[in-house]
């Protein structure tokens, strides 16, 4: 049992974690409070809702570098509702998740119908829907959000001492079970490790890959959508020109939490930990008082190294299966 | 005669891509032609294609192996700082023409280590193109933002600023080195055993494999020439802006995709033309350049280019479709 814990991937990112925060506690002891961890918490929850959209999408073997555009998107519709009518907050989020959700819906149908590679696909939806996004607001920025949503932004629940629970943590929770289940307990969900395994295979038993790939790239749209409102709400206002790159970084959230980029691999809890492991890389690194310029450069080393740790430690596997093939033959004779 | 329809029928992607050039920059030309089809207007288009295209000659080449490079701009520009570093640095001050010599040998050098590491993680560790380039190109633009802070790096000799603002005989230096890099990459892309090699590897890996073609290799040289594309255009940008800066030429990663699949790269690797290529980058810049001038919001524009890329590429899989319907039913009629 305990060998089991010990050998999975989710136990190593774990392990970063606790290493990690050790570094940067001796170099800065602000780092452990717990005030700090909340702070962590809800800054990072937004990633972490893009990210299980992400991590559907790249078990399936596919990506999705629309991101950047479809939050953008949503984060405006939703400043604009709030600003110009008087919505309530879940017909909000209602309007923005269906709203993303039709991009992906783009996505799915360019994927499928048009057999466009999934990358090209959503890159130029990515360009498509920014420039649309862009040319609305002239890149200005939405302010003047109503006082109710100002209120609702800094709801904090459980409030003992310095411990309490953002409202936006509550969301990132929702969202995580939501995933959980939709990929470990529906036959989409499963169709999903299929079609990432093998997708000749994947319909051979019988599932409809078209209908899965379209239905994986809503569901990225439906977590983009949620992440919109939640990031409203952290903000308090919709900057535009704020998003571009931060497929960057949702990718690399779902890789270090062990999705794999080659497909079929990837779950909830790994993800969630990759958000904190990024959340926690990225606070560290202020703590430890290094130049935000450096930040570029240690994600694109983060993501270098956990994508090709990934590719390695698989080939290994691939290595290993064959040689047990080998050894079975030979007892045989 | 039947030589020559021959030729035609061999180059149909071309020819077809020529009509769309002359049919864009007669529209374009007839839109606003006091504007459009100016000497100044012209001249211009001319200082600024060659940096494009170069770009997009280096994105094609890995299109064709079956990948994609985002890290086209993000190489140029971080290569063009260090080197735009060294040329303003206090020895070159004094000796402006050895400064730009050793300022051309180390983006010469750079560009080989970078394509390097992009080769290293794609073909040997067997990273995904797409996400290898991400992470080198968020860690050039990193490196890039560590040294320049985030501004601008200028006053670089007067000598070097002619590559980007002189011309000689009437044509822009810019051009020049354009047409010189577009014979080499046909002949290297297209005639030479590396270019068959590239051909094969794209169209089918596990084949060429077997065929005793070292894909690895392969990929390989086609980052390291990806990368010399890229410092070239970067070295162009810089002259010709006088400076270097992290997010310079941003918009040009989404137009090289653009240009080399309208030029008929196959998105999914195997087939590609220079000659396809140059003339897809033409008819991306004059539209750009057009529908700037008739007034158009930059992000407009950015959405056309979105457009252009979708509706060629479905396009494409929907005449492929057709085209392989048809065969069928020949085969049926005739058996």
């Amino acid at each position: 049992m305990l060998k089991n814990i010990l050998k999975k991937k989710e136990f190593t990112i774990f392990l970063m974690i606790i290493i990690f925060s050790l570094i940067v506690t001796v170099l800065n002891s602000n780092f452990l409070k717990i005030g700090n961890f909340v702070d962590i918490a809800k800054g990072n929850v937004v990633y972490g809702i893009m990210a299980f959209g992400m991590l559907v999408v790249l078990i399936s073997g596919g990506i999705d570098l629309s991101v950047p555009a479809n939050i953008t998107l949503s984060s405006v519709i939703c400043g604009e509702l709030l600003v110009k009518t008087g919505l309530s907050l879940f017909p909000i989020i209602l309007v923005c998740i269906v709203v993303s959700g039709l991009v992906g819906l783009i996505n799915g149908i360019l994927i499928t119908k048009a057999k466009l590679p999934p990358f090209v696909a959503t890159l130029g939806v990515n360009s498509i829907i920014m420039g649309l996004v862009l040319y609305y607001t002239r890149g200005s920025m939405i302010t003047g959000l109503p006082e109710w949503f100002r209120d609702f932004g800094v709801m904090r629940l459980l409030q003992v001492g310095d411990f309490n629970i953002p409202i936006q943590v509550v969301f990132y929770i929702v969202a995580a079970f939501i995933t959980y289940f939709v990929l470990r307990h529906t036959v989409f969900g499963r169709g999903v490790y299929a079609v990432g395994g093998n997708p000749l295979n994947a319909a051979r038993v019988g599932y409809n890959v078209d209908q899965i790939t379209i239905l994986i790239y809503v569901f990225s749209g439906f977590m983009m959508g949620l992440a919109a409102v939640v990031n409203t709400s952290v903000l308090q206002g919709v900057n535009p020109n704020t998003y571009a790159g931060v497929d960057m970084t949702v990718i690399s959230i779902a890789v270090i939490g062990g999705a794999s980029t080659l497909g079929g691999v990837g779950s909830v809890l790994g993800t969630v930990l990759g958000t904190l492991l990024m959340g926690v890389l990225q606070n560290g690194l202020i703590m430890a008082k290094i130049s935000s310029f450096w930040q570029e450069i240690i994600m694109g080393i983060v993501i270098l190294v956990a994508v090709s740790a990934d590719i390695i430690s698989r080939k290994r596997e691939q290595a290993k299966l064959v040689h047990v093939d080998v050894d079975e033959s030979e007892e045989v004779l | 005669m039947g030589k020559f329809n021959d030729t035609l029928s061999k180059y149909r992607t071309e020819k077809n891509l020529i009509i769309i050039f002359i049919i864009s920059f007669a529209i374009l030309g007839m839109l606003r032609p006091s504007q459009f089809l100016t000497l100044s207007n012209i001249s211009s288009m001319a200082y600024q294609m060659p940096e494009f295209g170069i770009f997009t000659l280096g994105m094609m080449a890995i299109i064709m192996t079956g990948g994609i490079n985002l890290s086209i701009v993000t190489t140029g520009t971080f290569i063009a700082i260090i080197s735009a570093l060294i040329m303003t640095s206090e020895f070159a001050v004094n000796s402006p023409i050895l400064g730009i010599i050793v300022g051309l040998i180390v983006m010469i050098v750079m560009a080989i280590v970078t394509g390097c590491l992009n080769g290293a993680f794609v073909a040997y560790i067997g990273v995904p193109a797409l996400l290898g380039t991400l992470g080198t190109s968020s860690l050039f633009q990193g490196i890039g933002l560590n040294v320049t802070k985030g501004g601008a790096i200028s006053g670089l000799p007067s000598q070097f600023m002619a590559i980007g603002n002189n011309d000689i005989l009437g044509i822009p230096i810019p051009m020049i080195i354009y047409i010189v890099v577009i014979i080499f990459s046909h002949y290297f892309l297209m005639r030479s055993v590396f270019g068959v090699h590239l051909h094969m590897v794209g169209s089918n890996p596990r084949a060429s494999e077997f065929s005793g073609i070292d894909i690895k290799k392969v990929i390989m040289k086609a980052f390291i020439y990806s990368a010399f594309m890229s410092a070239l255009a970067g070295m162009v940008m810089t002259a010709r802006y006088n400076s270097a800066k992290v997010d310079y030429g941003s918009s040009y990663m989404m137009q090289a995709v653009t240009a080399a699949v309208l030029g008929g790269t196959d998105i999914s690797g195997g087939t590609g033309s220079v000659a396809g290529v140059v003339i897809a980058v033409a008819i991306i810049q004059v539209v750009t350049t057009g529908l700037n001038i008739i007034g158009l919001d930059r992000n407009l524009v950015d959405i056309s280019i979105g457009l252009i890329l979708i509706v060629v590429l479905t396009l494409r899989h929907f005449s492929e479709v057709s085209k392989n319907k048809k065969l069928i039913e020949k085969r049926r009629a005739s058996s």
